[in-house]
């Protein structure tokens, strides 16, 4: 098992495979903060004073950053070596997965059909075309993607993004890779008190890791999530059954929701904007502010834009389009969020952003806090593996 | 046993990422050299942690471990299951030579393509 993965779905890694994963965690570790930290000192000490000889300012942009600080070695090596430790977290837990496949298909049906401890479900439509910017890529460098599917109701690759993702977070996602959905529920319930909802839908769920917290924070609200991927979704329902929370997973994608107007009060994604196509995004608003009632809240969890960042922090984040296989992470974040929600129908007096400190790293207090500061600056740990990690969010009440 | 004899998976799973690798060093094979370098790394490390409960759980017992060890000779099976093991071991290491090959199975051209670089 990896070490976030403790629900029913878990997979038992072998001494020298738990050494291999501990080793990538190590390594991400190093090659996030070191080797960055390295990168930032040669752009700081060299990269950046030559710019300005030759040019009389400093870069404007992170295409200009990027561009002065493509051919350093510092840069060489840390996007060669981030890359390799990307699709190593991957691997490193593929051979348990592997042994397991049929015995995740067997527990997770078992799972999905147990009415024990919830009562969600999942419904997979045999005629969905799972979109191109899905199907044609490795989303960032997982083998197989979210979607490939080895056997009849398969979830193996739900079990590679959940164990990937164990070791691949290094602790950020907390300790059932849900701190994104815990952090923003819990910050929301407690900022909106009046705020009640009774229906809530998750878009781009994947495995629901980040559903789940809103069923807790939120036990009399019928809760439903949306992805296009059916292994994930499979997944995601028998690993919500496994925690006890209940929750419809559905294969629908949220450029096209079949469910009524006005039928929910919160409409909320967490990283998954900016995995979609920028035309994607602006119909998945059109169709989040269909849905909503009046008074319902959308809310998504995202990468802070790129007018919220300096030049050098853009460049640094916007390094996923060009090098992790997430081609249309830096079209969704030169975006201006506002501008997307106005777009979409939502009124500008009505749009909300919010950057709250994690619950898993600094608790239930700093959460609270944040309530009360409402901060809206942007700092080099706000959606980023730094010395802590902040979540960016933004949205509007319709 | 620290070299068990690899099962063949019933199902086998794709390991490599489908589509167009970068290449960031000028040189060509640089960029693979640092992968397989990375790799070594990551077997190296798991020996370590292999030696060292193996030496905790020696010490534990009160063996001698340095004789034990030069003194020891594998059985047949033994030695079959290493031999094995090996095999798969090299192909860890070297998993970027695989994973180029297999890309260009694919259509490289289907893939979404990323942002020209600036």
């Amino acid at each position: 098992m990896t070490k976030y993965v403790h629900h029913e779905l878990k997979v038992k890694s072998n001494k020298e495979e738990l050494a291999r994963q501990s080793f990538m965690m190590g390594m991400r570790t190093y090659v996030l903060h070191d080797m960055a930290n390295g990168m930032r000192t040669a752009y700081d000490a060299k990269v950046e004073p030559a710019f300005e000889r030759r040019e009389g300012r400093k870069p404007q942009d992170g295409p200009e950053v990027h561009k002065a600080l493509k051919n350093e070695t510092s840069f060489r090596f840390y996007s060669n070596m981030r890359c390799n430790a990307q699709e190593m977290s991957f691997r490193s837990v593929l051979p348990t997965i592997e042994r397991n496949v049929e015995n995740l298909n067997r527990k997770a049906k078992a799972l999905s059909q147990s009415t024990e401890k919830a009562a969600g479900s999942v419904s997979i439509n045999p005629e969905f075309v799972v979109p191109k910017s899905v199907a044609n890529i490795d989303v960032h460098l997982m083998p197989g993607n979210y979607d490939t599917e080895y056997a009849e109701d398969d979830v193996t690759q739900g079990a590679v993004y959940d164990n990937g993702i164990s070791v691949f977070s290094m602790g950020f996602f907390g300790d059932n890779l849900d701190d994104i959905g815990s952090t923003l529920s819990l910050y929301i319930r407690e900022k909106y008190p009046d705020f009640n909802p009774s229906k809530i839908l998750d878009l781009g769920c994947t495995i629901g890791h980040n559903t789940v917290p809103w069923a807790r924070t939120y036990p009399d609200a019928e809760v439903h999530a949306i992805d296009v991927a059916a292994p994930a979704l499979r997944y995601g329902h028998a690993r919500a059954q496994s925690q006890g929370a209940t929750v419809h997973f559905h294969q629908q994608s949220a450029e096209a929701i079949e469910f009524e107007d006005e039928s929910f009060d919160m409409i909320f994604s967490s990283m998954f904007l900016h995995e979609v196509p920028k035309d994607g995004i602006h119909k998945a608003f059109k169709e989040a502010h269909r849905l909503l009632k009046p008074g319902g809240l959308m809310l998504h969890m995202e990468l802070p834009p790129n007018k919220m960042l300096g030049a050098y922090d853009s460049f640094y984040m916007d390094w996923d389009a060009f090098y992790n296989k997430e081609p249309y992470y830096k079209t969704f974040r030169d975006m201006d969020p506002a501008e997307v929600c106005l777009a979409a129908g939502f009124k500008d007096t009505n749009f909300i952003q919010h950057i709250v400190p994690s619950l898993g790293l600094y608790g239930r207090g700093a959460v609270k806090e944040a309530v009360k500061e409402a901060r809206t600056e942007a700092d080099e740990n706000t959606g980023r593996f730094g010395d802590g990690i902040m979540w960016y969010s933004f949205g509007a009440w319709k | 046993m620290w070299a068990n004899k690899p099962e063949t998976p019933k199902t086998k799973l794709r390991y490599s990422v489908r589509g167009k690798r970068f290449q960031f060093f000028d040189a060509q094979g640089v960029d693979e050299l640092v992968s397989i370098n990375m790799a070594l790394a990551q077997e190296l490390w798991v020996v370590k942690e292999r030696q060292a409960t193996m030496e905790a759980v020696a010490a534990a017992k009160g063996i001698v471990l340095p004789k034990e060890i030069e003194d020891h000779e594998f059985s047949e099976d033994q030695k079959e299951a290493l031999e094995a093991e090996r095999k798969v071991f090299i192909d860890r290491i070297f998993f970027i030579l695989r994973e180029e090959a297999e890309a260009l199975e694919d259509d490289l051209d289907a893939e979404p393509s990323a942002p020209n670089i600036p």
